[in-house]
């Protein structure tokens, strides 16, 4: 049978989604003191002496349980990055900005942040940041408002 | 919930999204929306009819240029009774409970799709069962045009 042409359907839909776990004790213990504290905590592994940041209770190279808590600085270098340049509402700050990873000095392992006062056309690897905290605490990863540069470059 | 050791960590993600539905999906959901019925694409080769209609067999690997009107009664294949009550990722809101969930395949149709059943006394459902659409008055162009299916007594 033959059939017209009809209209393009556009679908418009969405996910809207409210989920909340317990973070368990080693994350809760970095939360409070990074919270109350603004101290960035890291975990050392007793066998092979790696740093993790964010701070998890087994080593996944040894499967070693790791109790020894180490502080970090409030400074790093950014390992890798992207320029976000498209708008969500569930992205943390309006886009342009850039999403970083981030090694903090004392840790051996990168974690995602988000990149501020900074001139997205001169982010770079290697970069140094440094930590802003938040005027109000969520009691999350955002209890760190975002890095900004040190000594950007002239 | 927080205290020393614990903690828990709340999160809301909205994802807005959009997209084109094509022309094979675009034909089928302007018919269901204008003429409350099902279209169906058919492939020359294998015979078979799928809804939602695709443009090209996934078997025979040729596109699907025959249309058929099928349905709209089908058969209930499958079942459950929603008790446990959520959160719709499509609206972000609860959605009564209890509700009829079902696999139907329509009348003529190869391909099985999913919907909500008018029914939610499990101990009345079962495999086999007749059923049609119930059609909302305002009919936007998706699935959802379709409030759900309701059991048909058929001799």
């Amino acid at each position: 049978m033959t059939i017209p042409e009809h209209e393009a359907i556009i679908v418009e839909s969405k996910l809207d989604i409210r989920y909340s776990y317990h973070v368990g004790p080693v994350a809760a213990r970095f939360y409070e003191v990074l919270e109350r504290e603004k101290r960035i905590l890291g975990i050392r592994c007793g066998g092979c002496g790696k740093v993790y940041m964010p701070p998890r209770a087994l080593c996944g190279a040894c499967f070693v349980k790791m109790t020894e808590w180490v502080e970090l600085k409030d400074e790093g270098i950014v390992t890798n990055y992207t320029i976000v340049h498209y708008d969500e509402p569930m992205r943390p700050v309006k886009a342009p900005f850039a999403y970083a990873l981030i090694r903090l000095d004392g840790a051996d392992t990168p974690f995602i942040h988000i990149l501020g006062e900074t001139d997205l056309s001169r982010v770079r690897t290697g970069m140094r940041v440094k930590a802003v905290f938040a005027d109000e605490m969520p009691g999350t990863i955002l209890d760190i408002h975002y890095f900004k540069p040190i000594d950007p470059e002239p | 919930m927080s205290g020393p050791g614990v903690r828990r960590i709340d999160y809301h993600a909205v994802l807005p999204y959009r997209y084109a539905a094509g022309r094979t999906a675009s034909r089928f959901f302007t018919e269901l929306r204008d003429h409350k019925r099902f279209m169906a694409t058919k492939c020359t080769c294998c015979g078979k009819a799928f809804v939602p209609p695709r443009p090209v067999c996934g078997e025979c690997f040729l596109p699907l240029e025959e249309w058929v009107e099928v349905g709209p009664r089908g058969t209930l294949v499958g079942y459950t009774v929603v008790y446990f009550p959520f959160l719709d990722p499509l609206t972000g809101k609860e959605r009564p409970v209890p509700y009829g969930y079902g696999f139907i395949l329509l009348d003529g149709v190869s391909t099985k799709i999913q919907h909500f059943i008018e029914e939610t006394d499990i101990s009345k459902l079962r495999f086999g069962l007749r059923v049609e659409p119930v059609f909302e008055d305002a009919r936007k162009g998706s699935f959802a045009d379709i409030r759900f299916f309701r059991i048909v007594e058929e001799p």
